[in-house]
């Protein structure tokens, strides 16, 4: 019947479209989205601060070490000054309410006093990078520079790199006592649980005060 | 195209669908190895004891890892780090070659993660090196104490800390057990034969603190090692940094997509083989 035609081959042309985008759609799908991590740059994206670098302190009679106001870390791009964080009513760390500013948890040593400096800010904010983006690039031998309210400068040197799952997150490790100048750098790492809105894991660098 | 050339364009896209949702998606995350290193400090605690130059080797190692030269009695080094292994430590006169024989020397297994004091301690007629541990764990809320007795003019002392008693009748060259203390500022008080010693000092939580009693030069001398600091009160748990902007987005569901196919497959199946028959018809086929 003629009047069966424009609908047939409506119904023909319709169906190979639904099936070009339901192709489309399922080979899009099929790739997962990569994480949005940046090229890695060898070359330092800042130059070291300056200021008067302090040694490391001595056990005898240690100097009291000033506020930190501060962070650079040049080969990662990372310039931020420094908020404080407590804790919770939880017990749990504080975080930036900003995913652009790094916070030192002012329950723990002074960045270049002795002991175990804790510094955490965040990896992404909902929609891109956050201060800490980069952290998981750093490798040993890296400097990171604290600069503190009297104008003085720390210099430390990245020991290690861990992530740890934060369910069997090593508190004694991370926020336990050390006998030398330390920090402690922590963000969030890992496999991102979409149904809770949270990474799985916390990267960890150490970084050791040095001369 | 005609329909049969549909129909295997069809088959071939849904063929080569099918490969693809068989590639895994490959996440990956830096880590490192833990590095494993110890820490060591090296003192002078003999009173009658002329000024020494310590050195540090490493096991079979005849170059010294480390020289502190004109080592005098009172004087604690900062803590080295240096990786978990055994090492030796020797002592020598002032100034002496670095090839001459030792005044003394011993032996020290260093453990990663852990902290170390290897002190010159007693009359210089029986001059000894003790290797200590140091502690490096506080209880929560509380600074750990401990004290080192090193004054030869008064051989036997009482310590006490605000009411907290540190070291009953401890001996020259002896040491205590560290002790879990309150934080803040306190007074301590040194007794001996000779009278009592006060001073003051500061302990936060978290830190863990070495006392060494010297013969100062009109006195006994109080002198207050930080040993080690961290957080006095820990966090719990993990720390929540980050929303999740930047993570890989896994493999959405096919179904939705695959229905998608099947229902056009049907509505072109439906339409062409409608035109077919409608060809077939007007042609008289």
């Amino acid at each position: 019947m003629p009047t069966r035609r424009p609908a047939a081959t409506f119904a023909l042309a319709a169906g190979l479209v639904v099936i070009a985008g339901g192709t489309t759609g399922l080979l899009l799908t099929r790739h997962p989205a990569l994480a949005m991590r940046p090229a890695a740059v060898g070359v330092a994206a800042l130059p070291a601060p300056t200021g008067p670098i302090v040694a490391p302190p001595q056990s005898t009679a240690p100097k009291p070490v000033a506020a930190p106001v501060s962070l650079t870390i040049p080969l990662i791009g990372v310039r931020t000054q420094l908020i404080t964080l407590g804790l919770t009513s939880a017990g749990e760390l504080q975080v930036p309410s900003s995913t652009a500013v790094a916070g030192w948890f002012t329950g723990s040593p002074r960045p270049g006093a002795i002991g175990s400096a804790i510094i955490v800010g965040h990896i992404d904010s909902l929609s891109g990078p956050g201060v800490f983006y980069r952290l998981s690039e750093l490798t040993v031998g890296d400097k990171v520079y604290v600069k503190r309210a009297d104008g003085t400068l720390a210099e430390f040197r990245v020991t290690s790199v861990q992530t740890y799952l934060k369910d069997r997150f090593p508190t004694e490790d991370v926020y336990g006592p050390v006998p030398d100048a330390e920090l402690r750098l922590i963000t969030c790492g890992g496999a991102f649980d979409a149904a809770t809105g949270h990474y799985l894991s916390n990267i960890v660098v150490y970084a050791t005060e040095v001369s | 195209m005609n329909f049969r050339d549909a129909i295997r364009n069809l088959l071939m896209l849904l063929g080569v669908s099918a490969l693809l949702l068989g590639i895994p998606a490959a996440t990956a995350y830096a880590s490192s190895a833990t590095t494993g290193t110890g820490w060591i400090r090296l003192a002078h605690l003999s009173p009658n004891t002329p000024a020494v130059d310590v050195y540090l080797y490493s096991f079979g190692n005849s170059n010294a890892m480390i020289v502190l030269h004109h080592v005098a009695y009172g004087t604690v080094s900062p803590y080295e780090s240096v990786p978990a292994g055994d090492y030796s430590v020797a002592m020598r006169a002032a100034g002496a070659s670095a090839t001459s024989q030792p005044v003394l020397s011993t032996s020290v297994t260093i453990a990663a993660g852990h902290a170390y004091t290897v002190a010159g301690m007693g009359p210089e007629s029986g001059l000894r090196l003790q290797v200590l541990e140091d502690q490096l764990t506080t209880a929560p809320g509380q600074a750990e104490v401990r004290v080192i007795q090193a004054s030869l003019k008064q051989q036997v002392v009482t310590v006490t800390l605000g009411s907290t008693v540190l070291a009953s009748g401890l001996k020259f060259a002896s040491v205590s057990d560290y002790q879990p203390v309150s934080p803040g500022t306190q007074s301590v008080t040194v007794s001996s034969s000779g009278g009592d010693t006060h001073s003051s000092v500061t302990l936060a939580a978290g830190t863990v603190h070495t006392l060494v009693v010297l013969d100062g030069a009109s006195g006994l001398e109080v002198v207050n090692l930080e040993d080690a600091s961290g957080s006095g009160k820990p966090p719990l748990g993990g720390v929540s940094t980050g929303f999740g902007g930047t993570a890989p987005h896994g493999p959405g569901s096919p179904v939705p997509w695959l229905v998608a196919i099947g229902a056009g497959s049907l509505l072109a199946l439906t339409g062409g083989l409608r035109l077919r028959r409608d060809r077939q018809l007007n042609t008289g086929i």
